[in-house]
């Protein structure tokens, strides 16, 4: 038998017009599962969550919630509940009205109803708010309102589209901590749509990382920031260094040549590259070193690449120093620091180094 | 650091200019309300005058209020007029509304075209307006056969034609007003009324209803101002014998101005004002409610 999943996704097409927003997109949610769709704005993130609550209909494929396959089904008849980015709390109903008005909906005893609410501002407490309009409230209270109203109807899904998006810095990066802890208080699977791959790598078990209708990767924080499948993975997921290389190799190592004639190996290839084709070398600035050139060791191991370079600009940032490296054929690349080392003299712009690495964080992408 | 002396009288100048302007504009202001205003002014005045006199002050007296009360022609008006109001408000009102919810919310063939000719009503002269009317109730047999009614123990005779025309223009005003409050409301709360299990009844009667209410009560009361007001349409639909209020006061001028037609339009003047400020204050508790002013 094979698996039931909270939300599965079968080769799901969303057209408008001639406009494709999602395309072919396939996707398994687990059960309690924290699920990130992520993506620049436009990618269809948001259109395959509205199809997921019913507010969109698919042009073709097939969504299933709970193994049960959706179709044609509204939105009221499915068992997810949405925080919308804007919260969409009714004005003209306080508080409390604004949270039972699911429970009313499907019938609930009254005295349940208002255990309910009460037990529910209490969890995101704001218990003395609740005969108070939606208006009076701030945005970070209206956001939890937001987040009550859909939560206190135990929806097997929870599906939240970039909720945290019209808060300030400090009062988002709070609520992240606190938006993981009640997920994983509550057990509810939640899915969730963001363009801020910061708040997807801290809240998510997994993330699918989208763009142009198209899901790129799928995979924990941790496979996305350091296996990226490909070249758009790399770019939006935090900082990457991208170097023009030609593939001399691919067996049984891999090894390309960078565009000063220097050759490296790497420790992935993406498929559908052959020796002789252009690609990149994709490498986060965190893991390469500078040497000095008289630092180059003697008998290197074939793992450690040395590139020559000259740096060209340092910027200093706290907790480390951005160091501009040109590379022998004018490619810059950029190498983070950390400002750990006492009595050591910095680089200098104009100096001579040796950029090295490790080839098992170099990734060749295709261009 | 002192500012060089031809920026400085530079300034004065300037002063001096953005002053007159003020003045200058003060003034104007001031003209324009006189030239609103003081007909109307004098007219409330007027109504009062211990005399037959229009234009000579003879001294205070509610007696024009009291022979306008008596005169019966005059209170079968009031209460066409009311009637009429009432009921072609309550009609335009629920037409109105369904007009702009099919406007708004749905797309089919022709809708540009459907909604252009929503504001045909609104912008067509109201006398071309009345003789289109007048044609279609003579060719269509419907003429001018009265509802035969009893109003709050009066006996009302009111020509089914003069409804019609009424509704016929009332709809329009109430359909733009309500479409602008739809225009400005969130659609995403009717989509998460359906995320919490809401039908599109319930949906509709739980969240569209009450998000519009300012717009349907603002639509409401311009449809029964409008339609006590009203004139042309009412004088060219009714045939002989139904007067309103306005109908009924162009008759007596017709035998010569008196106070009493004085003390009639400041009546007709306090009514109308009474609905604006009521859908005013009816906007403001909403909390936003331009769309209800839109209108007057």
């Amino acid at each position: 038998m094979t698996e039931t999943y909270a939300v599965e996704l079968q080769d799901v097409v969303k057209q408008f017009g001639n406009v494709v927003a999602v395309n072919h997109v396939s996707l398994q949610i687990r059960d309690g599962e924290f699920f990130s769709l992520l993506g620049p704005s436009g990618c269809g993130k948001t259109t395959t969550l509205r199809m997921i609550a019913g507010f969109e209909m698919p042009t073709s494929g097939a969504i299933y919630i709970q193994g049960d396959r959706q179709g044609y089904r509204p939105a009221n008849k499915r068992p997810v509940n949405t925080v919308f980015q804007n919260y969409a709390l009714f004005p003209h109903m306080t508080v409390a009205e604004n949270i039972a008005f699911g429970m009313e909906m499907r019938k609930t005893p009254k005295d349940e109803v208002k255990r309910r609410v009460a037990e529910v501002l209490d969890m995101v407490r704001l218990g003395q708010m609740a005969n108070r309009k939606p208006k009076q409230l701030s945005g970070g209270q209206q956001q939890r309102i937001a987040l009550a109203r859909a939560l206190v109807n135990r929806p097997e899904v929870l599906l939240l589209d970039e909720p945290l998006g019209a808060l300030d810095l400090k009062l988002r990066k709070a609520m992240q901590i606190e938006l993981k802890a009640l997920q994983e208080d509550v057990g509810i699977t939640f899915i969730y749509v963001t363009h801020d791959q910061e708040e997807a790598l801290t809240m998510s078990d997994r993330i699918a990382v989208m763009n142009n209708g198209v899901v790129h990767q799928v995979g924990d924080p941790e496979t996305i920031y350091e296996h990226p499948a490909d070249r758009f993975v790399a770019d939006f997921i935090g900082e990457t260094n991208f170097i023009p290389v030609k593939v001399v190799s691919l067996a049984p190592e891999i090894v390309v040549e960078l565009g000063s004639g220097e050759k490296v190996t790497a420790g992935w290839v993406e498929e559908g590259l052959s020796v002789g084709d252009r690609a990149v070398l994709s490498i986060r600035p965190e893991k390469m070193d500078l040497l000095e050139l008289n630092e180059k060791p003697s008998n290197p191991s074939k793992d450690t690449a040395l590139v020559n370079g000259k740096v060209t600009q340092l910027v200093y940032v706290g907790t480390d120093t951005r160091h501009t490296v040109a590379l022998g054929d004018g490619t810059e690349v950029v190498v983070r620091l950390q400002n750990i080392y006492i009595g050591e003299e910095p680089w200098e712009i104009g100096e001579d180094a040796i950029v090295t690495w490790n080839a098992a964080h170099a990734r060749i992408l295709k261009e | 650091m002192s500012v060089p002396a031809r920026f400085q009288s530079n300034d004065r100048w300037q002063q001096i200019k953005s002053k007159m302007g003020g003045w200058s504009l003060t003034t104007y202001g001031i003209l324009a309300f006189a030239f609103l205003y003081l007909p109307i002014l004098i007219l409330v005045i007027f109504s009062f005058n211990d005399a037959r006199s229009v234009s000579k002050w003879a001294g205070f007296t509610f007696d024009w209020y009291g022979k306008m009360f008596k005169d019966g022609q005059i209170l079968l008006s009031i209460w066409n007029s009311l009637f009429l109001a009432i009921v072609s408000t309550i009609i335009s009102t629920v037409l109105g509304t369904l007009a702009a919810l099919g406007l708004e919310r749905y797309r089919f063939r022709g809708k540009t075209a459907v909604d252009s000719m929503f504001y045909l009503p609104v912008i067509i002269p109201d006398i071309a307006m009345a003789i289109m009317l007048l044609l279609f109730f003579n060719m269509s047999g419907i003429g001018f056969t009265p509802w035969k009614v009893n109003f709050f123990g009066a006996r009302l005779a009111v020509p089914y034609s003069v409804i019609i025309g009424h509704v016929a223009f009332n709809t329009s005003f109430v359909a733009i007003v309500v479409r602008a409050r739809l225009a400005q409301m969130d659609r995403t709360l009717e989509e998460a009324a359906s995320d919490l299990y809401a039908n599109a009844w319930q949906t509709f009667r739980r969240v569209t209803l009450p998000m519009l209410m300012p717009g349907i009560v603002g639509g409401a009361l311009l449809a029964f101002t409008l339609s006590l007001d009203d004139f042309v349409i009412t004088f060219f639909t009714s045939g002989a014998g139904f007067n309103t209020l306005p109908v009924r006061v162009f008759g007596m001028i017709k035998k010569g101005v008196t106070p009493k037609i004085n003390a009639v339009s400041t009546l007709m003047l306090a009514v109308s004002l009474t609905l604006v400020v009521i859908s005013i204050l009816l906007s403001r508790r909403s909390g936003d409610g331009d769309s209800v002013q839109m209108g007057f």
